[in-house]
Formats: structure tokens, C-alpha cells, sequence
């Protein structure tokens, strides 16, 4: 085995984390357990694999194991990187300084449901999709949604501060976390919400501490339990996909929808031109529609039937006002349905001579206003194409618009393009010019006053640069409270340019 | 029931339906093969592909009661294509075995 | 990048694996999406990464660029039923598969990496003794210590007067010949009840599927070829097989050691059941008064897609109060009897099996219905510490039929003849 790959731990460190975590099974320094526990789906520098591994992974079942193996890390200054689902499309999880990999899925227990106080309490290694198969005899649910669903874990998404398909109704992970236990940078264990009580969802007492710890991408500490919300359970799912000749007609009924004061209206999504052109290769919804479907937009709405049925009328009636055509009700549903997992699959990929190949794919998720979206949408495609051109490994996948704003549908938008990645063929050249091309993206967000990321995190080359521009004056406040909670740069180092609290 | 016999499985000849689409089971979608030469295909007995096919309904339609008791449909045909032109009710979906 | 020998001085082996099976490789590490983990059942238990599908792919990527060796991997490629559930769940198969005519196919990579394991010295004990056994006995060392002789290997059918030979062919996997007979004998009799003309093996011996599924390629198929030139010697034209495991061997397997040779038609036994109830060739008069829920069997829903016939059976059984669990969930369940995971980790079957039962008693019911004799063993034990009785879909069949079914569930002959 090559010298690159050798442990930067020694047998010292290994034994104490055996001593703390208790059982040789639990504390895993062998080179599979490494391997595995590097990349997650975003696009990897998978020539340079063995750059990003962990020294060791351990498999803490208490959030006492967790606090012990921190303080150790802080002792001997060792990086820790948290991962729970290691589902995520930024590197949040990605060791870039070897460390301790703690990998949180051993502690996936449904610890209470409260349906008086309606909360459940949970460890952060549980899915929200068992979670909610077990929540669903007690007629509730967890409502967040993302295209992960059924295999992110409540720690990731506490981690990267994660974006719901149903936000605009139920709000987003961070509206979902009432309270969490934390193990801190240095190895204490606060309980982090909104003021003091573990269930409480509003107060002004002391500082406000739960926004900061819900996307902080795994540098302020690990979450080891999490109180979360509990909705009742929809009695009704309805959903709507309407076509579109033109983009801009698309644009304007995603417009007169969001701000249509429909209160189950869950989200809404628009789909534009690329997009369409992309789903014509392989889904079986788009492949038989006439050349004059070119941009869609999908709706959907939960609640009662009492209200989502005259919701609906008007739904119809608005998606329609502009020259939308519905698309009937089995797509609307069959589609629909496909979104909970709708990561992408590889051979979505074409070659620069329409060959199917594997790519990996890079989502991009800028938060951006209603008013740039098609302006941001014609900058972004003739990036991508360039890079296409000139690399040939690169893919234009298209671009989707979500509603992001927690409980408000006229709010911001997620707004995605999506570019796949021949990772075979990547080597040091190809991998530079991917991330300047990132990085082209990103700086066309900011040029029109978005984020660069609305959910996945700012944690990879191409954006992390970018950080402390989007922060502008913010920034200093946020080196001070990563250099006042992390002294000794433990806590998932090198991520989102933070190291600049330490020079 | 349905008998195995290895000479059924071979999957029918494509017909095409656009640049990079062929059929070669009714209202099931495929890759133009061409397309697939730098990515080999696997040998996908017929059988396969009906399973295949059989299980993503069987899942959408799961997803549909996870989330919600009951779908409420528009009632409404595709505006886009006529009905002559619609692939089946439910696209490639046999009767379950 | 090059490197490994290892104790054979084989590293060509392993390169000529990593070359084979990098496209289904790519396939999954391209995406890494995991999206199979959660409905794994090893991984519900473990939740280790190194157990996942995705590390079971991820692995031979990492061959390629020289990190491991198959030497580093071996133990965690143990952690697996071949359930299937991974694989169909994955999207690249389940939303694009069938597009693509290319979906992924972990049972293939874990058969393969284990065939590697073997071929470099690096086998399991665990397996290795027991394909041994299964060299000299020719079936399965299902009952402990006693070998299941070929001289047994029909005993199972004492009284029924079942001929050997002919056209339609009975095979009886080693399970069901020597431990549950109890299945076996039901569902011979039910045949017999219906008037279907069949007859058994000369020599009946294992399928060769578990050889297969723990690696070891040419036991497996010295077993194929043996029992096909048992099926041609009488004229065989068509095969029952009533255990799920031998219909995939036959469905295949088999298809890939014989080519366009392979000219059987192979029946699937609770198919050919369900057809000859709706047909009125077997009329189930006695009620059955149990309250039950039925496992859907991996190797038949997963892997095969069949899950309505058990239950248009189940719902022809006067008497009986179904609760159904539906066969999506069901995607997520398993017994841990396959793959030859109780060989090498029986603590790990014992806790998928607790589990699963588990959920049983959750739909308070009284009787959990397989229709997989492997899945009985492991679900049986867990079955009587919950106080739920663990019956074969064959036996309750045969019981509404007013069958005396006879045999045993634990193969209590095998032991009287000791």
C-alpha cells in the first residue's frame, strides 16, 4: 500500500478512541472504512482520492462518546469531520485535512414523540423517511422534503441547513428544528433553540442561538439530538404540471402563482427550456410532448380537502391564464411523486458526440430575486456551454426555479442548473477548469445580489473563495464567532474560508 | 402465470421514435442503442424490464399515500397532446404478478 | 498503478476483476447517491458505511486507483443477503434501468468480489467449510452435523408415491428436502390434489445458487451441469420450483452457464398454486382461523417482482384475518437467511429476523406467512420468543385442503435417524 495513503494517526490515538468509544467495532482505522467515508454525490476529484480521507472514522452510539472524542481532537489538535447521511451535493463532509471522521448513523433512535406538545425527539442518524413511516399510525408528519429524502439524515440537514421541496408551506429545515443537543468545537455540550425549553419555538431570552447552528456546515459543532416539529398529516396531495411555448410565459405565471395568497400551496417549480430539452433524452413524461412544450412549471399543494379543493380551481385557473396548457393528470401525478428522490442518475449524460456516458452531477443552488431569474438563466447557460466546448466533459442539464422562502411562495428562489460531470476523465486540468467554472457561476449569482448557496453549503473549491464577499461586512462578525467557539480549528477545517478567523 | 423460458426473454426489434428514442415493448422508452456504444448495455432479459417497470409504478404510487391520504386530480386531459396520441393510462404496466 | 500479489501472487486476477466490473463501478460511483441505504436490511442493523451498496462499488473504484486491495474489503463483502432491495431501489435502475438497458446490479458485484475472494486466498472460514460440505454431500449442510445424504435426499416423500422422472420435474432444494419437509410435503400433496403429473430427480442435488452466492463459481456450476443432465437423462421438459432461491438459480443462473441450450421452462411454485386455485383444481374448504400478515419473500419481490399471487392465495384461504403490509414497504424487510450471511455473521441475520418480526407483532397478529423455507428458519427463532408462529404460505394451503401434511418444521426425522 502506497506511502499517500498511510494514516496520519498513530496506534497512541487509535487506543485512546478505543478507550472512550468503548468497543474495537466502533473505532474503524482500516483503509475501506477511509475510503469510504470521503466523497459524498457532488462532483469528486476522484484522482485525487486519497487526498480527501479521513485518518480514522468512529461510530459514537451517545452524545458523551461524541463530546470525549472532540476533547481529545482539541488536545492533540487533530480535525474532526462530522458526516451523518453523507448525502449532500457540497463537500460539507468531505475531510480536507484528514481527522477523525465521526460518523453519527449509529444514532438514529426515535427517543419521544409528544403529541400533546407536538414534538419528536430524534438522533441525528435517522431519515426522515423512516421517521416518518413510524410517525404515520399517529396521524403526523415531519415535513422535510428534499430531493434526498429517502436517504439525507437530521444531522446533515441540521448541518448544511437544508432546502425542502414543501418549504413554501412547511418551511425548511430550520424552521422544522425546534431545539438540539450540540457538542461544541471544544467538547461541551450546550442545548441549542429558541430561549431556554427544549420544545419551545419562540423567545427572546439571551442571544437566539438556533439559526446559528443550522447550517454552519458542520464548523460549529455536532449535533447529537434534535427536537423537531410535528404537522398533521395532509389529508390531500394535489398537484398540477402546465406547458409552456415560450420561457417567459412560464416565468410570469411562476410569478402570478407564488403571489397568488393560496395558503397550501407547498411549492412551485419552473423548468426551463434546457430542462425540457434534458428530460426529452429519458423521461418517459416529456419524450412524447410536442416541440412546443418548452418550459413547465410544477405546483403542488397540501392540507385539508376543505381547503386544497377550491385551492386547486384557482391553481388551474392561473396556471392557465398565460398560455399554460395542463399536462393531464397522470404526469401531474406520476412526476410529481418522482420529485422526493430526484437526484440524478449518471447516464442523463451525453458526450460532445451524443454518446451516453456516466456523469457526476453538480447541483448548483444559488438563492436568487424573482426579477433576475431569466436574465441569471441566459448568463449561466453560456457559461456552461463554453466550458463544454472547450472541455468536452461537460453537460448542460438544465436549469429548475424553486420556491425558497420559508412559508412564503413570493419569497426567493432556489434556482439550480444542473452540470454533469464526466468523472472518468477527470484529471488536474480538467478539475481546474471545472472549478473556475463554478466559481464563473457563482460570481453571476452575487452580480445580481443572490447567494451562492441557498442549502448546500459553500463548502468546495468554486464557491468557499466567494464566501467572504457574499458576506461583505458580515464577515468579521462570523470569523469571531467561529475563532470564539473553535480555538483550535478543530471543528471541520478548511470549509467555507473560516481558516481566515486564525490568521 | 407466467412460464420462464429463455427463448421469450430476448427483448423484441426497436422501433424508433425520435433522434435518441426507440420502443421495442409497447409504451416502454429506450435509449436509442447507438447511443450506448462508448457505455456498454447489459443483457436485460424481458423479464427484467417488466420488473423494472412494474416496481416504479408501484413506488410512485407509495410516495403519492406516504405524504398525503388521497390524491386529489385535476380531472383534467393533457392539453398538449391528443387523446390518440397519450401513451396508455399507465404507461408499460402489466398486470402484477 | 499496480501493486497487489498477495499470497498467490495474483494482482492479474484482481486486475482483470477491476476491468470487468468498473462500468457497473462508475455506474453507482458516478452518482453515490444512496438512495439503497436505507432499505438495506444489513445496513439498518450495522449502519456501517463499509456494508453499503455503495461501498461495494465504491471499492472497486479504489482498486483501480491502487487505495485497497480485495485483501482490505473482504470481511465487509460478507455483509450481504443478496435481497436485491438495493438494487431496484437504486434509481439508475428504477427510474432509468429499464431506458438504458443498464441498471445496477449489486447481487452481481458482491457474487463477483467473493468469486475474487476465493480466487486469491482470501475465502471466508465460514464458507469455505461449508461448500466443502456441499463438494462431498451434494446438498446443503442444513442439519448441523448430520449430513444430508443422497440416500435420504428423497425421504422427505415417504408415503406420497411420487415417481422419479418425466416430464414435469418437482425440485426439492436442500432445505425443503431435509429440515422444513413440513413445506415440502405440502406442497407435493397440493400438486397431487390438483392432478398435475410430476415426478422427482434421480439424483436430486443442490441447485448450486448458495455455492454461487458465497463465491465459488465452478461448485455452483458443476452442480447446474449435473442436475441438467439429471433433468435431460428423463426427459424433462418442464421444472417446478417451489423455493424462490432455486427459481432465480434456474431463471439465471443456469441460463448463463447453458446459453440457447437451456431449453427448460422453469414454473414458479406459488404461481403454478395460485393458477390452480383460480382454476377450481384445488378447492380450500377448511377454514383456517389465524390472523396473519404476510413476509414478502426477497428473491421474490425484490428480485423477481411477484407479490400478488402469495396474496391472491392468502386471500382464498377461508377463515383467515389478512392484514397486508404492501409489497413497496416490504422492499425493506428481509429475514437475513441469504447470501450466506447466517454462515459467517448469524448475530446479524438473528437481529434482521427480531426485527423483522418485530413489525409483525406491531399488526398484533398471530401467525407470520413466508413463502421462502430459507426465510422460515431464521424468522421461526425469532418467531417464538415474539409468540408468533411462523408458517409457509404451501403448509396453510395444504391445510384448508384438509391435507394431513406430515414432515416437520425442523427437520425432527433427520434427527430420529440418526
Amino acid at each position: 500500500m502506497s506511502v499517500a495513503v498511510k494514516s496520519a494517526i498513530d496506534d497512541g490515538v487509535i487506543e485512546e478512541l478505543r478507550a472512550i468509544i468503548g468497543d474495537d467495532d466502533r473505532v474503524l482505522p482500516g483503509i475501506s472504512s477511509r475510503v469510504n467515508r470521503t466523497r459524498v454525490p457532488a462532483p469528486f476529484p476522484v484522482h485525487r482520492w486519497a487526498e480527501y480521507m479521513p485518518d480514522v472514522a468512529v461510530l459514537p452510539r451517545t452524545t458523551e462518546e461524541v463530546s470525549e472524542v472532540v476533547k481529545l481532537a482539541n488536545r492533540l489538535r487533530i480535525p474532526v469531520v462530522p458526516r451523518a447521511g453523507g448525502t449532500g451535493l457540497s463537500d460539507g463532509a468531505v475531510p480536507l485535512r484528514g481527522g477523525i471522521c465521526v460518523d453519527v448513523k449509529l444514532m438514529n433512535a426515535i427517543k419521544e414523540i409528544d403529541l400533546v406538545d407536538r414534538t419528536v425527539t430524534v438522533g441525528p442518524g435517522i431519515n426522515m423517511l423512516k421517521l416518518n413511516e413510524a410517525l404515520r399510525p399517529h396521524g403526523v408528519f415531519y415535513p422535510d422534503d428534499p430531493a434526498s429524502y429517502p436517504c439525507s439524515l437530521v444531522g446533515g440537514r441540521i448541518g448544511t441547513g437544508g432546502w425542502s421541496l414543501l418549504g413554501a408551506r412547511f418551511g425548511h429545515t430550520r424552521d422544522l428544528v425546534i431545539s438540539m443537543q450540540v457538542v461544541l468545537p471544544t467538547g461541551e455540550v450546550a442545548q441549542i433553540g429558541d430561549g431556554g425549553g427544549r420544545k419551545l419555538r419562540k423567545s427572546s431570552t439571551g442571544l437566539t442561538l438556533k439559526q446559528l447552528f443550522t447550517g454552519h456546515q458542520g464548523t460549529l459543532g455536532i449535533t447529537t439530538e434534535a427536537t423537531l416539529e410535528l404537522f398533521p398529516r395532509p389529508e390531500v396531495e394535489f398537484s398540477a404540471f402546465f406547458a409552456f411555448d415560450e420561457y417567459t410565459k412560464a416565468w410570469r405565471t411562476t410569478g402570478a402563482l407564488t403571489r397568488s395568497g393560496l395558503a397550501t400551496l407547498a411549492g412551485v417549480v419552473l423548468f426551463d427550456e434546457w430542462k425540457l430539452r434534458y428530460l426529452r433524452r429519458d423521461d418517459e413524461a416529456y419524450i412524447p410532448q410536442p416541440e412546443s412544450v418548452r418550459a413547465v412549471i410544477a405546483v403542488a399543494m397540501y392540507g385539508t380537502r376543505a381547503e386544497v379543493e377550491p385551492a386547486s380551481k384557482r391553481v388551474l385557473e392561473i396556471g392557465r391564464a398565460d398560455g399554460g396548457k395542463y399536462l393531464g393528470d397522470e404526469i401531474s401525478q406520476g412526476d410529481w411523486a418522482s420529485r422526493h428522490d430526484r437526484y440524478a442518475t449518471p447516464l442523463h449524460g451525453r458526450s460532445l458526440d451524443g454518446q451516453a456516458v456516466p456523469m457526476s452531477w453538480h447541483c448548483e443552488d444559488a438563492a436568487l430575486n424573482y426579477s433576475v431569474l431569466p436574465q441569471v438563466r441566459e448568463e449561466w447557460h453560456a457559461i456552461v456551454a463554453r466550458y463544454r466546448e472547450r472541455y468536452g466533459i461537460f453537460d448542460d442539464w438544465g436549469m429548475f426555479a424553486y420556491t425558497n422562502a420559508a412559508h412564503k411562495p413570493w419569497g426567493d428562489y432556489l434556482v439550480e442548473i444542473d452540470v454533469g460531470i464526466w468523472e472518468q476523465r477527470l484529471d488536474d486540468e480538467n478539475w481546474d477548469a471545472w472549478v473556475r467554472c463554478k466559481r464563473e457561476i457563482s460570481e453571476v449569482s452575487l452580480k445580481y445580489g443572490g447567494s451562492i448557496t441557498a442549502c448546500h453549503g459553500a463548502t468546495r473549491a468554486g464557491d468557499a473563495e466567494l464566501v467572504p464577499t457574499e458576506m461583505g461586512s458580515a464577515w468579521p462578525v462570523v470569523l469571531a464567532i467561529k475563532r470564539a467557539l473553535d480555538p483550535n480549528n478543530v471543528m471541520n477545517p478548511g470549509k467555507q474560508r473560516l481558516d481566515e478567523a486564525y490568521e | 402465470m407466467s412460464i420462464f423460458r429463455l427463448g421469450e426473454q430476448r427483448p423484441p426489434e426497436p422501433q424508433r421514435i425520435d433522434d435518441g428514442v426507440v420502443m421495442r415493448f409497447e409504451h416502454v422508452y429506450e435509449v436509442d442503442p447507438d447511443k450506448m456504444r462508448t457505455f456498454p448495455q447489459q443483457d436485460m432479459p424481458a423479464w427484467d424490464t417488466r420488473r423494472i417497470v412494474d416496481a416504479r409504478w408501484d413506488h410512485l404510487d407509495w410516495m403519492h399515500d406516504h405524504f398525503a391520504d388521497a390524491v386529489l386530480p385535476a380531472g383534467l386531459e393533457s392539453e398538449t397532446m391528443m387523446p390518440e396520441e397519450m401513451p396508455s393510462e399507465t404507461p408499460g404496466r402489466e398486470e402484477e404478478r | 498503478m499496480d501493486a497487489y500479489t498477495g499470497p498467490n501472487g495474483d494482482g492479474q486476477l484482481q486486475r482483470e476483476f477491476v476491468e470487468r466490473w468498473r462500468d457497473n463501478a462508475y455506474g453507482c460511483f458516478s452518482s453515490g447517491h444512496k438512495f439503497c441505504r436505507e432499505v438495506c436490511p444489513v445496513m439498518q442493523v450495522t449502519r456501517n458505511e463499509n456494508h453499503t451498496p455503495t461501498a461495494f462499488h465504491a471499492n472497486v473504484v479504489a482498486m483501480e486507483k491502487g487505495l485497497l486491495d480485495v485483501a482490505d474489503v473482504a470481511d465487509d463483502y460478507v455483509h450481504c443477503t443478496q435481497c436485491g432491495a438495493c438494487e431496484l431501489r437504486c434509481p439508475n435502475t428504477l427510474f432509468t434501468g429499464d431506458f438504458y438497458r443498464h441498471r445496477t446490479r449489486t447481487v452481481d458485484v458482491v457474487k463477483a468480489m467473493r468469486a475474487l475472494m476465493v480466487e486469491t486466498g482470501n475465502e471466508r472460514p465460514g464458507y469455505k467449510l461449508w461448500n466443502e460440505r456441499l463438494a462431498e454431500a451434494h446438498s446443503e449442510p442444513v442439519l448441523g452435523d448430520v449430513v444430508p445424504s443422497q440416500d435420504h435426499v428423497r425421504d422427505w416423500a415417504d408415503g406420497l408415491e411420487i415417481p422419479v422422472g418425466g416430464e414435469t420435474i418437482l425440485f426439492v432444494d436442500c432445505e425443503a428436502a431435509f429440515y422444513r419437509t413440513s413445506y415440502t410435503r405440502a406442497f407435493a400433496q397440493l400438486l397431487q390434489r390438483a392432478g398435475v403429473e410430476f415426478g422427482l430427480m434421480r439424483e436430486q442435488w443442490c441447485c448450486g445458487g448458495p455455492a454461487a452466492e458465497m463465491g465459488y463459481m465452478d461448485l455452483a456450476r458443476r452442480h447446474a451441469e449435473h442436475n441438467v443432465a439429471d433433468w435431460r437423462a428423463v426427459g424433462a421438459k418442464r421444472i417446478i420450483a417451489p423455493d424462490p432461491h432455486d427459481y432465480i438459480a434456474f431463471t439465471e443462473d443456469y441460463p448463463g452457464y447453458f446459453g440457447d441450450d437451456y431449453e427448460f421452462e422453469i414454473a414458479l411454485g406459488v404461481e403454478l398454486l395460485a393458477e390452480l386455485i383460480e382454476q377450481g383444481r384445488i378447492e380450500l374448504t377448511k377454514p383456517v382461523e389465524r390472523t396473519v400478515t404476510y413476509h414478502d419473500p426477497c428473491r421474490l419481490n425484490k428480485r423477481k417482482g411477484v407479490h400478488k399471487a402469495p396474496r391472491d392465495v392468502l386471500r382464498a384461504i377461508p377463515g383467515l384475518t389478512f392484514k397486508d403490509v404492501d409489497r413497496v414497504t416490504q422492499w425493506s424487510y428481509c429475514s437475513g437467511g441469504g447470501g450466506g450471511l447466517p454462515v459467517e455473521k448469524p448475530a446479524i441475520t438473528a437481529e434482521i429476523s427480531r426485527r423483522r418480526v418485530e413489525r409483525a407483532a406491531g399488526l398484533d397478529v398471530d401467525t407470520l406467512v413466508s413463502a421462502c423455507p430459507w426465510s422460515e428458519r431464521p424468522l421461526s427463532e425469532a418467531g417464538e420468543a415474539a409468540s408468533i408462529d411462523v408458517v409457509d404460505l404451501f403448509e396453510l394451503v395444504a391445510e384448508s385442503a384438509g391435507i394431513d401434511v406430515g414432515g416437520a418444521r425442523r427437520g425432527l426425522v433427520a434427527e430420529e435417524r440418526r
